[in-house]
């Protein structure tokens, strides 16, 4: 498919993206595994695109002392797959990385564009989301810290200005505790669910619970009382994560409809808060 | 965009081994650029919507899908086709050899994408499992041959397996990950 006509520029640092990204008609490329298909599709005007992807300044991964990991937007599933340090920080994360689409979209799209796209099947906002992760975004007006449950504001939109970028994001500490994560795929994915579960003497001490392929992922704060302080068995999971579709309002679409996708978010949420009772995501 | 002259760049990149500098519009996709612009027809337009795969290339030594790419995107690159694979007197690369052995093709539309993420894969991981082999192969979509022969014909560069003794083992993992 041919592209409309578009002008390119591939900055060296993030002050050159930001003053590019002052043009009207301006905006980022990362990945392009999302935006060049929108392109194509002639869905949206770009007059210029200025090429993050190869800002070294947006590609690291560091882990700080007290555990806590900071991921640059521009950081590829690949690199999230293979970096020892986030497989040691943050092993569930590393795992859905490893898993995420296919080899060729791994090796190109990014952390921060997976974000900011904000598709309701994209595999990181509810990641995000559960481990109330810090966005932090840059312009020319300055810097700001957004907390990751104010970052979504609807489908294939985050709270960035046109001139801002994501430049990375720091994910808490886990301090043990361990990840689920749980999709039903019918075409894509139509259901998901991301549990972060602490564990003490066998029972549950706490959990965040957040459901994605939503517009907007949602934490789910009445499952989470209701576990803090469960037995981790099957059956308390399963009563505790019962109400986790209540009030969420999925699409409707070709593969699934949104009964379907509410009927299946206990689902996905028991599976999930599950898995990260048994040790965490494994792929 | 307003009104005026396409938006083009000279760009120079190092393409299966040459170097190349061209000048392209900003607007045309990488697969489009190497097919119609340097007569490479190794990568395919199956999709143009980046499922298939037929159009993967080697992108700085990884992977990617070059209907997934900007032609302009390749300045400073290094980028690997299909077409890298063959000695220069056409001989073909054991991977190459073993697809044809393997019978890992039928029609062919698929095979220069699945032979570039097969390169890729073997590079990383000279020893995969059959599952690995199926997840690095998990982006290059095959209407014809239903897969078993694709990752018998990678297996076998890899471990140097052939006939009965090859399927027996695959069939043996095949039934060790079902029953786990
Ligand atoms: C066949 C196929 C299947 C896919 N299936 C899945 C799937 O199952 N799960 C999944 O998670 N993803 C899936 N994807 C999407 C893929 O993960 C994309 O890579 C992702 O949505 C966007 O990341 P990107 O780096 O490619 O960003 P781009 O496509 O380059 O950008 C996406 C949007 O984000 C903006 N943007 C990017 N980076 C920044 C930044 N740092 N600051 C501000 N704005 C920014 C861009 O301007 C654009 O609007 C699929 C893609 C393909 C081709
Ligand atoms: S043509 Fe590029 S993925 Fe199908
Ligand atoms: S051999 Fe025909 S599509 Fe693979």
């Amino acid at each position: 498919m041919l592209l409309a006509p578009v002008e390119y520029y591939r900055p060296d640092t993030i002050d050159e993206a930001l003053e590019a990204l002052q043009t009207d008609g301006a905006r980022p490329l990362a990945g392009g595994q999302s935006l060049i298909s929108i392109l194509k599709l002639r869905a949206t005007t770009v007059d210029l695109l200025v090429d993050i992807s190869r800002l070294d300044d947006l590609r690291s991964i560091s882990v700080a002392d007290d555990g806590s990991v900071t991921i640059g937007a521009g950081v590829t599933y690949d690199e999230m797959a293979m970096s020892p340090d986030l497989h040691h920080a943050y092993p569930g994360l590393s795992t859905i990385a490893a898993h995420t689409v296919d080899a060729q979209v791994r090796n190109r799209g990014t952390f921060g564009g997976n974000l900011c796209h904000n598709d309701p099947i994209n595999n990181f906002p509810p990641f995000v989301v559960a481990v109330d992760a810090v966005m932090h975004a840059t312009g020319a007006n300055g810097s700001r810290d957004i907390p990751a449950g104010e970052f979504f504001t609807g489908y294939f939109t985050n709270a960035l200005t046109d001139d801002e970028l994501l430049t990375s994001v720091t994910l808490p500490p886990l301090n043990g505790r361990s990840i689920g994560y749980q999709e039903i795929e019918i075409g894509e994915a139509a259901a998901r669910a991301v549990a972060i579960v602490a564990m003490s003497n066998g029972s549950i001490e706490s959990a965040s619970v957040a459901l994605g392929c939503l517009p907007i992922p949602v934490r789910r704060p009445a499952v989470e009382s209701a576990l803090a302080g469960a037995d981790s068995t099957p059956e308390a999971v399963a009563e505790a994560t019962a109400a986790a579709g209540d009030g969420i309002e999925p699409v409707s679409d070709a593969d699934a409809s949104a009964d379907y996708r509410r009927a299946m978010a206990p689902v996905v949420a028991k599976r999930a808060v599950l898995e990260a009772i048994q040790g965490g995501h494994h792929g | 965009m307003a009104d005026g002259p396409a938006p083009i760049h000279d760009i120079e990149f190092t393409l299966n081994g040459d170097s190349v500098s061209r000048t392209v519009s900003s607007r045309m996709l990488l697969v489009h650029f190497l097919r119609d612009e340097l007569g490479l027809r190794g990568p395919k337009i199956g999709c143009d919507t980046g499922h298939c795969g037929a159009c993967t290339v080697n992108y700085d030594g990884k992977v990617i899908k070059s209907c997934m790419a900007l032609a302009v995107q390749a300045d400073g690159a290094t980028i690997d086709t299909v077409e890298s694979l063959a000695g220069e007197s056409g001989d073909l690369d054991e991977l190459q050899e073993s697809f044809r052995e393997h019978h890992g093709l039928q029609c062919g539309y698929c095979t220069s994408g699945v032979l570039m993420s097969a390169k890729f894969l073997l590079d990383r991981n000279p020893n995969p499992s059959a599952e690995e082999i199926r997840e690095a192969i998990h982006g290059n979509l095959c209407r014809c041959t239903g897969y078993v022969n694709i990752v018998k014909a990678i297996s076998a560069v890899a471990h140097g397996d052939s006939g009965l003794a090859l399927i027996e083992r695959l069939n043996r993992e095949h039934a060790t990950e079902v029953d786990a």
